[in-house]
Parts: C-alpha cells; sequence; structure tokens
C-alpha cells in the first residue's frame, strides 16, 4: 500500500487535520485516577476529572484529542478517514505529540492527551507506534498527566498490555452495536477481534489489582479503568437492544463507561441511513439517562425496556417512564424508605438520597427540607410522602400523573427537543398551581382531547 | 439584638463568632455581619470586630476537632463565598455543633436552613473553584514563569493554589486574582504563598516568550476543528461555560480589528 501522507506540513496543518478526524471520538473525560505529582516530571491527575474549555458543539475538551494519523488501510463506510476517501492525509511523529502535550499541559490548556489512530499498514504497527510516543512522553518529559488510549483490534496483545502500563485508561471501539451491523458498515472488523482486546484489558487489569494488594508500589495497569463507545441511529438497532448491549459489557467486561455518539453522516454512501433532521440527539440523550440508571441506580436493562416496547418514550425521560409503570410501588415514605427504593423515585438522585438518608436520623424529613436538598419536588411530588402526607392531594393514579408530568417541561439539554422556553401568560390556573383540583385536571385534559379530535 | 459587623473574610467571620459567643449576651441576641453596604437596622446595638488571627485559630480548631474535617473544610469553603447571610449562618452552625451530642454529625443537619446554607455554599465554592482548575490559561513569559490573571466571583484562589503547586512543582507559576488584587506565588520547588497584587511590578515580569504565540494560535485551531458543524449548539456552550470566565481565557480571546483595539 502506498503512503499518501506529505512529507513537509506545518504542525498548525498537521493539528488541523489530525484534531478535526478525531472529533468523531466521544470520550473526554479525565477521571478514574488520583495521583500525585511524581516530584521529577510535570502533571498529576484528579479523580473527578477537570474539563478545561467546552467547543461550540457544547462538548467538553478535557484532553488533546488527535488522531496519530487518519492514514487508514480500512473502508469503514461510516468513518470519515476510511481508505478510499479523498481528503488531506497527515501523521505526527512521537516527537510532535509530545512537545504538543507538554506545551499545552504547561499553559493548563489541557488535561491530558487522548490518542487515536488509523490504522497505518498494520494494526501492529500503529499500535508501536501509539506506544513509542507514550513512552517517550512519559519517560523523557516526565509528563504525569492523564493519558487515554485506543487500543487497537488485531494488535500484537503484548503491545496492548505495554501501553496499559503507561496509560490511565484504554478504550476499543465497539463501533456498532450488534455483529451483523458491524459486518453490512465495517466488513473489515468483527465482534471477536474487537472483544479479544477487550477481555484482554479486563483480565490483566483483574490480575492487577491483586498485584496492588500484595505491593502497594506495584505498577497500576489502566488505573482509570477501560470504556467503548457505538454509533447510534447508523444501523437499524433499536434500543432495547443497544441497552442491552451496554448492560452486558458492564456487567461482562467490567468497562468503566459506554459512550454512545450520534450517527453524523459524513459520507455519501448506500448504506448509510440519510438523517434529514440532523443526528439523533435525543435518543443519545435518552441512551445516556438510561445508562445512568444502569450504573448508578440499580435498574437492568430489562425494567426499562422490553421486546414489546423496545423504544424510549420520546416525551418522559427512561424513570419516569418506568415509575409510571409501576404505580404499585408508590408513594415511597421518605423518613422509612431505604436507600435503593429512594433512587428509584423519580427527581430523587444520587446526592439527594444521601443526604436524604443521613439527614433522617437526625429528625424528620419534610418537604420544604427536601427542596432545599436538592429533589425536585415537581417530578417527585407525585411519588412520595413525608410523615404519610403527599405534598398536595394527589391521586395515584397513571393517566393523572402522566399529564403533570409532561406539563412541567423536562428540562433537556439545550438544543435537544424544541426550544420554547417561554408561554402565553393566563389568567387561569392551567399549570395546576393550586392544590385541590385532580379532577378539574382530568376534566381539562379531557376537554382538550376532545378538542383535537 | 446586638450586630457583630465583621471584616469581609474567613479570619473575620471566625473571629466574629468568637466575639459574638465571648460577648454572652445569648445566641438569639447576636447576630453576624459582613456586608458593609447593608442597610442598617432599628432597635440594633453594631459592634465591629477587630480581625484577630489568634482568635479565628482558636475557633477554627475547636470546629475542626468537635465538628470533624467536614465540617470545617463546609465552613472554610462557604465563607469564600459572597453571599450576605453566610456568617450569621456559619454561627448558627457551629452553635448547634457545639451543642449536639455527636458534632460530627452537624453537617448531616440538613433540616436546618442554616446548616442547609452553609453546605449550598460550600458546594458553590467549591464549583467555582473546580471550574478555575480547568479555567486557568498560563502564558508563559521570557524568563520561564507561567503567569495567568483570573477574575473569580468567589475568593477562591487560595482553594485553587495547592492544586497547581502539585501539578507545576517544577515551575515558576503567578496566578492573579484581579478582582481581590491579591496572587498566588509559587516558586520551582517550593511553598506557594499568598501575597498582594499591589507590590507586583508588572514590567520585572516581562514580555511573553517566543514560543506562546504559536502555541496559543495551535490552541486557538484546536479549539476551533474540535467541534462537530452538525451537533453546533452555542446555548449548552454558554451554559457550561458562562460568558464571565472567557475575558482570561485564550481560546475566546478575540482578534484585534484594523483601528488595533481588541
Amino acid at each position: 500500500m502506498q503512503v499518501r501522507v506529505p512529507e513537509k506540513m506545518t504542525l498548525m496543518e498537521k493539528l488541523n487535520i489530525l484534531s478535526d478526524a478525531a472529533k468523531y471520538d466521544v470520550a473526554c473525560t479525565s477521571s478514574g485516577t488520583e495521583r500525585g505529582n511524581s516530584g521529577k516530571g510535570v502533571g498529576n491527575c484528579v479523580e473527578a476529572g477537570i474539563c478545561h474549555s467546552f467547543s461550540a458543539d457544547g462538548r467538553c475538551i478535557s484532553l488533546l484529542k488527535i488522531l496519530f494519523t487518519n492514514e487508514c488501510i480500512y473502508n469503514c463506510r461510516y468513518c470519515l478517514n476510511r481508505a478510499s476517501n479523498d481528503i488531506p492525509r497527515a501523521a505526527f511523529t512521537p516527537r510532535e505529540v509530545c512537545d504538543l502535550t507538554m506545551g499545552f499541559y504547561r499553559r493548563n490548556y489541557i488535561e491530558g492527551l487522548f490518542l487515536s489512530s488509523g490504522i497505518l499498514k498494520s494494526p501492529s504497527y500503529t499500535m508501536e507506534l501509539l506506544y513509542q510516543t507514550l513512552y517517550k512522553l512519559r519517560h523523557e518529559y516526565g509528563f504525569g498527566g492523564y493519558i487515554h488510549v485506543k487500543a487497537i483490534p488485531g494488535a500484537d496483545p503484548r503491545l496492548i498490555e505495554a501501553v496499559g502500563y503507561l496509560a490511565d485508561r484504554v478504550s476499543v471501539n465497539l463501533e456498532l452495536p450488534t455483529a451483523e451491523g458491524l459486518k453490512r458498515l465495517a466488513p473489515s472488523k468483527s465482534r471477536e477481534r474487537i472483544l479479544t482486546p477487550m477481555r484482554q484489558v479486563q483480565n490483566r487489569m483483574e490480575e492487577n489489582r491483586n498485584e496492588l494488594a500484595l505491593y502497594r508500589s506495584a505498577p497500576r495497569f489502566v488505573p482509570a479503568g477501560q470504556s467503548t463507545q457505538m454509533i447510534i441511529g447508523a444501523t437499524p438497532e433499536n434500543d432495547y437492544q443497544i441497552v442491552s448491549v451496554a448492560e452486558a459489557l458492564y456487567q461482562k467486561f467490567a468497562l468503566k463507561r459506554v459512550f454512545y455518539s450520534a450517527f453524523v453522516r459524513v459520507n455519501e454512501d448506500s448504506l448509510l441511513p440519510a438523517l434529514p433532521g440532523g443526528p439523533p440527539l435525543l435518543r443519545e440523550h435518552r441512551l445516556y439517562q438510561a445508562d445512568w440508571l444502569l450504573r448508578f441506580y440499580g435498574f437492568r436493562a430489562s425494567e426499562l425496556l422490553s421486546e414489546d416496547r423496545p423504544n424510549f418514550n420520546v416525551l418522559l425521560d427512561p424513570k419516569c417512564d418506568w415509575a409510571l409503570r409501576h404505580l404499585e410501588q408508590f408513594p415511597v415514605e421518605i423518613n422509612r424508605a431505604d436507600y435503593r427504593t429512594l433512587l428509584r423515585v423519580p427527581g430523587i438522585g444520587v446526592r439527594s438520597a444521601q443526604r436524604i438518608v443521613k439527614a433522617r436520623r437526625l429528625g424528620n424529613v419534610d418537604f420544604p427540607d427536601l427542596k432545599r436538598m436538592g429533589v425536585v419536588l415537581k417530578r417527585a411530588l407525585y411519588f412520595i410522602t413525608c410523615r404519610g402526607r403527599t405534598m398536595y392531594p394527589i391521586r395515584i393514579e397513571e393517566d393523572y400523573i402522566t399529564r403533570n408530568l409532561l406539563d412541567v417541561k423536562e428540562r433537556l439539554p439545550f438544543g435537544v427537543g424544541d426550544q420554547v422556553t417561554y408561554r402565553q401568560l393566563s389568567l387561569f390556573d392551567d399549570q395546576n398551581f393550586s392544590p385541590l383540583q385532580g379532577t378539574k385536571v382530568q376534566e381539562d385534559g379531557e376537554r382538550e382531547r376532545l378538542r383535537q379530535e | 439584638m446586638t450586630v457583630f459587623w465583621c471584616e469581609d473574610s474567613l479570619d473575620g467571620i471566625l473571629t466574629g463568632i468568637y466575639d459574638a459567643w465571648d460577648s454572652r449576651l445569648g445566641h438569639s441576641h447576636v447576630k453576624l455581619k459582613t456586608d458593609a453596604q447593608d442597610t442598617l437596622e432599628l432597635f440594633c446595638e453594631y459592634r465591629q470586630v477587630e480581625t484577630d488571627a489568634v482568635k479565628a485559630e482558636k475557633v477554627l480548631r475547636t470546629v475542626r476537632e468537635r465538628l470533624g474535617e467536614e465540617a470545617f473544610e463546609a465552613i472554610c469553603y462557604a465563607a469564600a463565598c459572597t453571599d450576605g447571610r453566610r456568617a450569621d449562618a456559619i454561627y448558627r452552625m457551629v452553635v448547634l455543633g457545639l451543642h449536639m451530642k455527636n458534632g460530627r454529625q452537624v453537617v448531616n443537619c440538613l433540616q436546618n436552613p442554616d446548616v442547609s446554607l452553609v453546605m449550598h455554599l460550600r458546594i458553590k465554592a467549591w464549583h467555582e473553584a473546580h471550574r478555575y482548575m480547568g479555567f486557568v490559561r498560563f502564558e508563559e513569559l521570557e524568563n520561564g514563569i507561567l503567569y495567568s490573571a483570573i477574575e473569580p466571583a468567589y475568593a477562591v484562589l487560595p482553594l485553587l493554589a495547592p492544586h497547581f503547586a502539585d501539578r507545576f512543582r517544577q515551575e515558576n507559576w503567578v496566578i492573579h486574582d484581579k478582582r481581590r488584587g491579591i496572587m498566588a506565588v509559587h516558586p520551582r520547588g517550593a511553598l506557594w504563598v499568598l501575597a498582594d497584587a499591589g507590590v507586583l511590578d508588572f514590567d520585572c515580569l516581562g514580555r511573553p516568550s517566543e514560543k506562546e504565540e504559536e502555541f496559543k494560535e495551535l490552541w486557538k485551531s484546536f479549539c476551533k476543528s474540535i467541534a462537530i458543524e452538525e451537533r453546533r449548539n452555542p446555548r449548552c456552550q454558554q451554559g457550561l461555560l458562562p460568558l464571565r470566565f472567557r475575558g482570561c481565557m485564550t481560546e475566546f480571546e478575540q482578534e484585534p480589528d484594523e483601528t488595533g483595539r481588541k
């Protein structure tokens, strides 16, 4: 194969091409490692991660996200850098990557480096280049900041292991949620080849945990865990399939994060879907909501969706949706219910549930207290009681609650869903401010439905 | 009612707590205030509190010993905020904590409006400090010093400096809080100190190094090329990175126009 990388190119041109090519990678997190300065070099890591800037699309810029090269031997249909595309190609040298990273890091522009790459010559050859870069950065330049590196499926396992000792996070892209989708759009990749390095990293991390238990200063292997990402909306999978895949990855591969990336059509290709409404951002948002429910709220994929209802509700978030289908479990008494039950109430998050559990040891908790603790009462009030009372006289009825929940507009991230943030001032109580009007609301709703018919 | 008027700083508030307690007027008859601009109340006696580092240290030690590390941290962070109610809320929290059987539980007592306010302010200050950990932009000067100017809403510089002291241990750096006229100075390999920015001679600092302009340009172009045009969403960006931070950030520097004005 002929390498099409031009010989002479300024650093600026290379950075432009190779950061532009890397922007479709989602992960830009710098969390998961707590590491102090080594005393010799520069840099440390903060457990919570730090966002250093936000780009015009509202995504955080935490790491210097670049490809080592956008030259690629594969021809995946969804990818901007596929071999058949006629785009400018560039490649960094390891030294250039190190200089850039150090220069940016010293000025506090970035938290670390995110290094991915197109496949140059062969997976192992590319992986070795990445290894050389990271080795130079860690040992020659004494860089102690965060490094996220892509493991390339099909590369020599020894290389992946060596890279794992230099990086904080390793990720292998799952690309598409199912093996069939992968076969269709990325024929040169296979599911097995993607899962092999993932399993390898998982097993090595497990061993490393034991080593660290024995010997505290043993070298750490991938301390921030591994992650993956998949493209949403390029293939016809439903939400249930995607969430089930994510759940399996969390359980069987002990992943730290699964990222979802709304498909952006960058290539003209007959096998890719046309998306006239832009990337499926609302769907991506719902998947992230469900992802949080899986990881922090103790939900299972089969509770959120099923074969009969394979897609998320467009109007309600997954937690409200679940609660409305399980009204027999509500209302929940705030002063008695255990932590796991509290977590399942819409409007109560991890932080507020923890605060409730701590505060109620010292005395009863009432509605105004809940508000101060960060509970979103306009959602929670239909599902909770404090000292045996609901906030207003409400009815635990699916239709009634659904109508009221839809009335308080869900705060979607800007740009997702419609943009109307104002409404006509009305002399009538159409926002249900006053209590004691359960029946009235139902009548209103019915009248409205009649009018629409 | 007696109002103790203290200086608008952590030490000032802590001295106020000491004096208010020491006055033996009874907790329900005293109030703490920091805001000098506030309207004076009728039927109140005002007492000026002289900030005293020894008294402040005593209060801080008691808080640490009896209310625990978490309350200590919360009080320090809350004092960095600008909320006018914070001095009184901190006082009430300390009083409550010292009357509880187990003072360490006071941070969990969120039913109490004062504790709740202090914990809320703690999060606000922490959030501001955490944002600045990312948004500080250093400029390399000719002599290798890293210089950064910030304009934080709260007095977060002392909360910020330890982070950078660890991160850039082998560097000489200065972070200058322009709004409050103070700066954190870190000489290479030594401890950082808080200093009055009045003593800083800006001519001594020197000009930006020759590499500086190149890195600025590289960074600006990186920030542009990393955004996905199809997902463009300036309102989301502004929600996460409000305009007030952008004045001191390299990537939002305006290109000078023909008249040479920025």
